[in-house]
């Protein structure tokens, strides 16, 4: 029995009192009980309270409008009503150097996370098939009882190291207790998964420049960026710090507007806002890189030596890169000889100057090279560490290179496995087996909000607080340029019977049989973060590696007769990789480029479609050698001939009543083709054939109607 | 002297990022429709990002343009209604009055920007979502017309916060949803009628147009046009 | 008083009010259903919002306000024609001045209703009116919505006045035939009408001002009904042609239901005595008029705007000419001009028959064309961003046949109640079979008279 101390007592006769009300009224199932407030707050006054939001990894304080109100929640495993306060609105933080007061679509809708109608309010216990979704409420008490003892039986029989924990990637002191949780444990590592992961990115940066990290981009000072394939205006690295940084570039600086050049083989949102597009063939990112190199170095604009390390890395530098000539890199690209030149001249004389390379650009096979070259380039113009370019976020836990992969832990058979709000089931490729791999774990906790399909196969839900419920922290890897860190409290105190990941970690600890050693040595997460942070880790930079890189060519799955298109997938503005899909304001979102909402869609080239029949709304398949998929053509002019492209974060088969069944998941169809040094996923490299299905079923929902401002006499747009 | 609140729209700055739609959403209390009266054509964003395309693969170029209420001076949605739920405040904003509108729509029809959104059924938060409203904006019932308010609810927040420290309001301190979630800074909301004003300096901005301005609304958004860029000398 | 039982006329015309066949029950048991249905539908419609009409962002106006203008159009058959026809004192018009002027009043009802059903918040249509309020608030008098209310209920009280004046020496023809019940109520009707001559003088004096005051209101009602579209700055609706091209459009359609009214009475009520062919030939050339008329109004607008070449213009000129509203503009065009034409043209083809397919071409391309001038228009407002569609939903389509079957049943109702052909002016023309060759002249005469 819990001792009764005041508060309980206070709500308990406010229970016993209202029940006794209403008892006379005749209809028990109508009952209301209301809790005695647990906060003092003045009605009708905001308050704001910082919090960080975590819908990407960007990290971008926020600050919470709280305002009272009455809410149903649970308090004791009783439901009820009592008046608390309750976030209403997200802003960027203005102290936050990050989000600078800014925020993201996303940021702005993080809200409806925690007052999502199908989020988890009660741990759950699975009682029907796996993948059923059948699920019982139970206690906290049986749910931490029942983990506690498949934990007891592994480390009791010496089988710790089948103790597995995956989670997203995640950075600071939540992190760190759970690494330092599963060490005690003896258990290994925590794995990280996010399909747009950057390992490449960081890695390539490691290799260039000793960090490995995401660049922070001095874009305010920069007069001339060319962009590689990177979404860094949408949905790739910081966005919300990138495009502050881009409304000074365009018109902040006076007297001079700076010039934005995208390579890219689709228009990206980001593309779109640039002053020109250069269309090239998928995966050659990197040679238009060294041909701009190529160009800067013969005709002198400026010293090879500016490279140092990182242009060393690349093949041939030293030499000019004699494979990269103009002519050469017209003929591997598309991108006209006399245009790169020109573009190189001008990239080289309107300094400070920057490339970026990210996102789509990196999923080849070949990725870290496309980034070497990108790195070269800039290192070779002087905007590495420099006003206007690129430059590392003096964080104090920059991001470490993950020990294992989700392939290394799936491959060593866990017996448990400690989930955490990652969905490897939705964003792996079918022909990754990663499904059938979970199935084969004995026993799966989930520590999720909301079902999603790997937490489905969960057999046990420990559901978190909503991030405004938790203590939450940040210290962003990149988009400000000096360290920043945030803990911030819970915004707002918790709606339903759901509890602090961290805090049930703890509990579990110290209901072990076999104590941990050494103990951990928190009472609670808060706790944790109250006490001073351990002492700083080593200084980042690592030694570079030393030996050049070739050149590769991209690799691509499927024979081009058999497979004559690229099946370009790119993060969704709204729903990013997938994990947003549940959240009903950006479902509704139109896309930026499409005005799609509620959709996928695949989007043709008009002669593509033309030759194919293939009219818009007109639903087709996209096969890939490893599956296809089905979803409604959009005719899009910002798309070469040679390839297709789909949004990701539709195509859900379990995650809400907002995502589950709606649309079209490209990611299950693509080649389970890796970047060999960092195996990740190469999510650009899958060919694919197009075929049309029938005329339109109506599953394109478009907000626009006209797609030109002056449509053509057919109404046509 | 009155305020004269106003807007100005960078083109050159706006990237499409949407921040602002959402935003309006969560502020305004702006219903989710639903994928099927979606496909209705139901949705209702109060700000939009329009996007045009131009010329063809490989040359094809995409522009985005957000566009909200214009608040007209000469709004043709305010003399068509014959209720006054739509009419000119006395510091230029054109006020939708819900409890006013009967819903003939006629106004929706009259604004050439199509920026008005009317409710065909009742919205709905299916719960506990309505606990995410915002308790100042009023919501809106089954037949009535909304629209941008310029985010009124904050106006007459600060104005009641500057008079209650006596002070005048602060330029840029003040701002809608829309304008304060913007990263990029496209967004500029202020007085036009505080020549020191941000908005009113900008709105002077040779770039600047006034979107379908032949009509003669005299809109109060400024439209900054996206600038070419020129190779500059090299000394 | 020589209105006893042996007047052949009186016997005629009166008939229907004392003789009922089971077709009738039928009928208005089937009609009744189908009006029934509709005002379910439009509970429907109120219970869960005007969302399940088929309207939208854009298009925020469809089937109901094309309707409205629909039926206002019909509504100038009758009392306009009616007037003219008194004014020039055209003796074939004696048989159908009432048959019109029925047709204006029940349209203009059935119309006036569509705005309501089309509000958001139908319960609060009463706020169209000047009433004193506690607030203060008064109509808003710069709305063409306010001045509709006015010019509506303007007409539909002139129409009423104008139907019902000379229906009293019929009430009362009816009244002396009758006992009981519907005695006391035609009674009533009949307003203690004698017959004295100053009775008479008053009802000629009164049906004089009448006449010539329901024209400028009947042309009012439709133009200040196209300003509700021309007073928009949307595409092809800010037109300077709208007030005439409406009326033009508006009696043209009248002109098409009343000799589809007086077809089916003719049929119907066995008024072949008094239905003459030759009144369907004069009103098939005032038909024919009015055709070429609209010809020449959509000749018109279509050639300005071509011409004037304004984009936004230009996209609601092709989305009707060639694009996905180009089937229904050329079903209108061979409905309004292409069918009717050599119909109407040719003597031969001048015929009762002839010219009720005429009609009913002309009410189905009437009504096309004020579904493409409400909808195209809103579907390609100026930013293209914004181009929307429609597509009527069940419930607009059951209020549309339900005002088809509630126009019919009132019509057939009426018919029951009030001698349909007004008996004392047969009587005062003296001539029970009007002659049909010798009138004629005389008849396009008057017509000519009446050229402005």
């Amino acid at each position: 029995m819990t001792p009764m101390d005041r508060r309980r007592f206070l709500k308990v006769t406010a229970i016993t009192g209202t029940s006794a009300a209403l008892a006379s009224c005749g209809h028990p199932e109508n009952q209301i009980i209301r809790f005695v407030p647990e906060e003092e707050l003045t009605p009708g006054i905001a308050v704001w309270k910082p919090s960080v939001c975590p819908l990407c990894s960007a990290g971008c304080g926020v600050i919470a409008r709280v305002m009272d109100g009455d809410a149903e929640v649970f308090r004791n495993g009783q439901p009820g009503v009592t008046r608390m306060g309750l976030a209403r609105k997200l802003e960027g933080d203005p102290a936050h150097a990050v989000s600078q007061g800014r925020l993201c679509v996303r940021g702005q809708a993080a809200l409806q996370v925690t007052y999502h109608p199908d989020r988890l309010t009660t741990p759950l216990k699975r009682t029907g098939e796996r993948g059923s979704g059948a699920f019982q409420e139970v206690s906290w008490d049986e749910a931490i009882g029942e983990l506690v003892s498949r934990i007891d039986a592994l480390v009791g029989g010496g089988q710790a190291g089948a103790i597995a924990f995956l989670g997203r990637p995640r950075r600071g002191r939540r992190q760190a207790l759970v690494a330092e949780f599963l060490r005690a444990l003896g258990a290994p590592a925590p794995v990280s998964f996010a399909l747009f992961d950057d390992g490449v990115a960081r890695h390539a940066n490691e290799l260039s420049f000793g960090r490995y990290q995401l660049p922070t981009l001095d874009l305010a000072r920069a007069r001339y960026v060319m962009g590689f394939g990177a979404d860094f205006l949408g949905t790739w690295n910081s966005p919300v710090a990138q495009n502050v940084a881009y409304g000074r570039m365009r018109q902040g600086q006076p007297g001079v507007r700076a010039k934005f050049v995208q390579v890219e083989p689709r228009v990206s949102q980001t593309g779109a806002s640039a002053d020109e597009w250069v269309a090239i063939r998928p995966g050659t990112e990197g040679i238009v890189a060294l041909g701009l190199a190529h160009v800067i170095m013969r005709e002198g604009l400026r010293p090879a030596a500016a490279a140092g390390r990182a242009g060393g890395l690349v093949d041939g530098w030293a030499s000019g890169l004699p494979a990269f000539t103009p002519q050469e890199v017209e003929q591997r690209t598309g991108v006209k000889a006399a245009r790169l030149e020109r573009l190189a001249r001008e990239f080289a004389a309107h300094g400070p100057s920057v490339a970026v390379i990210g996102g789509a650009a990196l999923a080849h096979a070949n990725g870290v090279v496309q980034a070497l070259a990108v790195n070269a380039l800039n290192a070779l113009v002087g905007s590495v560490d420099a006003p206007g370019g690129i430059a590392f976020t003096p964080t104090e836990a920059p991001p470490a290179r993950p020990a294992r992969s989700l392939r290394d832990l799936l491959g060593a058979s866990p017996q448990l496995l400690l989930l955490d709000d990652a969905n490897p089931v939705f964003a792996t490729p079918a022909a990754a087996r990663v499904a059938e791999a979970l199935r084969s774990i004995p026993f799966i906790a989930s520590f999720g909000c909301f079902v999603d399909e790997t937490s489905a196969l969960a057999d046990l839900i420990l559901p978190d607080h909503s991030f405004l419920e938790s203590w939450t922290e940040s210290s962003p890897e990149s988009g400000a340029m000096e360290a920043v860190s945030v803990t911030a409290p819970p915004a707002m105190r918790p709606l339903y019977a759901t509890r602090a990941m961290p805090d049930v970690l703890l509990e579990v600890s110290r209901r072990l049989s076999r104590p941990l050693d050494p103990p951990l040595p928190w009472q609670t997460f808060e706790e944790l973060l109250q006490a001073p942070p351990a002492a700083a880790p080593a200084a980042p930079t690592r030694p570079a590696s030393a030996a050049p890189v070739g050149w590769a060519d991209a690799q691509f799955d499927g024979d081009a007769a058999t497979y004559p298109f690229h099946l370009l997938p790119y993060a969704s503005q709204a729903l990013l990789d997938g994990s947003l899909a549940h959240l009903p304001w950006l479902q509704e979102l139109p896309d930026p480029m499409t005005t799609a909402m509620w959709s996928s869609w695949v989007e043709i080239n008009p002669h593509t479609a033309g030759q194919l029949g293939i009219a818009q709304g007109d639903m087709v398949e996209v096969s890939s050698a490893h599956g296809a998929v089905r979803a409604p053509a959009v005719i899009s002019p910002g798309i070469g001939p040679d390839a297709v492209a789909m949004p990701v974060g539709q195509g859900h088969e379990t995650f809400t009543r907002y995502a589950s069944g709606r649309g079209a998941n490209p990611i299950r169809v693509l080649a389970p083709v890796e970047e060999p040094a960092t195996g990740t996923l190469a999510w650009s490299a899958t060919r694919v054939k197009l075929a049309k299905v029938s005329g339109p079923d109506g599953s394109l929902v478009l907000f626009a109607g006209a797609t030109r401002e002056r449509p053509d006499h057919h109404g046509r747009g | 002297m009155a305020h004269r609140w106003g807007m100005v729209v960078d083109l050159d700055r706006c990237t499409g990022c949407e921040a602002c739609v959402t935003a309006c959403h969560a502020e305004n209390n702006i219903p989710t429709v639903g994928a099927a009266e979606a496909a209705r054509g139901r949705a209702m964003h109060w700000i939009r990002v329009e996007r045009y395309w131009e010329g063809e693969f490989p040359e094809a170029r995409l522009t985005f343009r957000p566009v909200l209420c214009q608040q007209c001076d000469n709004a043709p949605c305010e003399a068509v209604c014959p209720t006054y739920a739509s009419h000119q405040t006395d510091e230029g904003l054109n006020a939708q009055v819900y409890n006013r509108c009967i819903g003939t729509r006629y106004c929706a029809n009259a604004c050439m920007y199509n920026v008005r959104f009317f409710n065909f059924f009742h919205p709905q938060w299916e719960k506990p979502l309505q606990l995410q409203l915002n308790p100042d904006v009023s919501l809106r019932e089954s037949g009535v017309m909304e629209k941008c308010t310029f985010c009124v609810q904050r106006i007459r927040a600060a104005k009641l916060e500057a008079r209650a420290e006596a002070r005048e309001l602060v330029d840029g301190a003040l701002q809608p949803a829309c304008a304060q979630a913007c990263p990029a800074g496209a967004l500029v909301f202020g007085d036009l009628n505080d020549p020191e004003s941000r908005v009113a300096r900008l709105s002077e901005s040779p770039r600047g147009t006034r979107l379908l301005e032949e009509y003669g609304a005299e809109p109060k958004i400024t439209y900054l046009q996206r600038q070419g860029w020129h190779e500059p000398d090299i000394q | 008083m020589n209105r006893t039982s042996n007047n052949p006329l009186a016997d005629d015309l009166v008939r229907p009010l004392f003789h009922t066949s089971v077709w009738f029950y039928g009928s208005v048991t089937v009609l009744a259903s189908i009006v029934l249905c509709g005002a379910a539908a439009w509970g429907y419609q109120l219970w869960y919002g005007i969302g399940v009409a088929g309207i939208n962002w854009p298009v925020f106006w469809g089937f109901y306000l094309t309707n409205f203008v629909f039926w206002i159009g019909i509504s100038h058959a009758g009392t306009l024609i009616s007037a003219i026809l008194r004014l020039v004192n055209a003796r074939w018009r004696r048989p159908v001045t009432r048959c019109a002027e029925v047709i204006t009043v029940f349209a203009l009802m059935i119309g006036a209703m569509f705005p309501v059903i089309h509000l958001g918040r139908p319960w609060l249509a009463f706020w169209l009116a000047p009433y004193p309020s506690a607030r203060e608030i008064w109509p808003n008098f710069r709305s063409p919505l306010a001045w509709d209310f006015f010019a509506i209920n303007t007409y539909l009280t002139g129409s009423l006045l104008f139907l019902l004046l000379p229906m009293i020496p019929d009430f009362a023809l009816v009244r002396d035939r009758s006992t009981g019940l519907r005695k006391r109520i035609y009674g009533l009707l009949a307003l203690g009408w004698q017959g004295t001559t100053k009775q008479w003088h008053r009802l000629e004096a009164g049906m004089q001002i009448m006449a010539i005051a329901i024209i400028p209101v009947a042309v009012s009602v439709h133009t200040i009904v196209s300003f509700d579209f021309s007073m928009a700055t949307v595409p092809m609706w800010h037109s300077t042609i709208f007030g005439p091209y409406f009326v033009a459009g508006a009696i043209f359609s009248g002109i098409a239901a009343l000799i589809i009214a007086m077809a089916a009475l003719r049929r119907l009520l066995h008024l072949e005595a008094y239905l003459h062919p030759v009144h369907f030939e004069n009103l098939g050339k005032l038909l024919l008029l009015m055709s070429l008329l609209w010809g020449y109004f959509v000749f018109a607008e279509r050639l300005t705007v071509w011409y004037g070449n304004e984009h936004s213009e230009m996209a609601v000129f092709w989305a009707t000419q060639r694009g996905e509203y180009a089937p229904l503009y050329w079903t209108m065009v061979i409905c309004n001009f292409v069918i009717p034409l050599p119909i109407l043209a040719l003597r031969q083809l001048r015929t009762v028959a002839g010219t009720v397919v005429a009609s009913f071409a002309v009410l189905i391309g009437m009504w096309l064309e004020r579904f493409l001038i409400v909808v195209p228009s809103l579907a390609r407002k100026p930013l293209s961003y914004t181009w929307g569609e429609y597509t009527p939903q069940p419930v607009e389509i059951i209020l549309m046949v339900a005002t088809f079957a509630a126009m019919i049943l009132l019509y057939m109702l009426f018919s029951k109640f009030v001698p349909i052909i007004s008996i004392w002016e047969m009587k005062v023309g003296n001539q029970p079979h009007p002659p049909v060759v010798t009138e004629t002249e005389d008849e396009l005469a008057g017509l000519w008279k009446a050229r402005p």
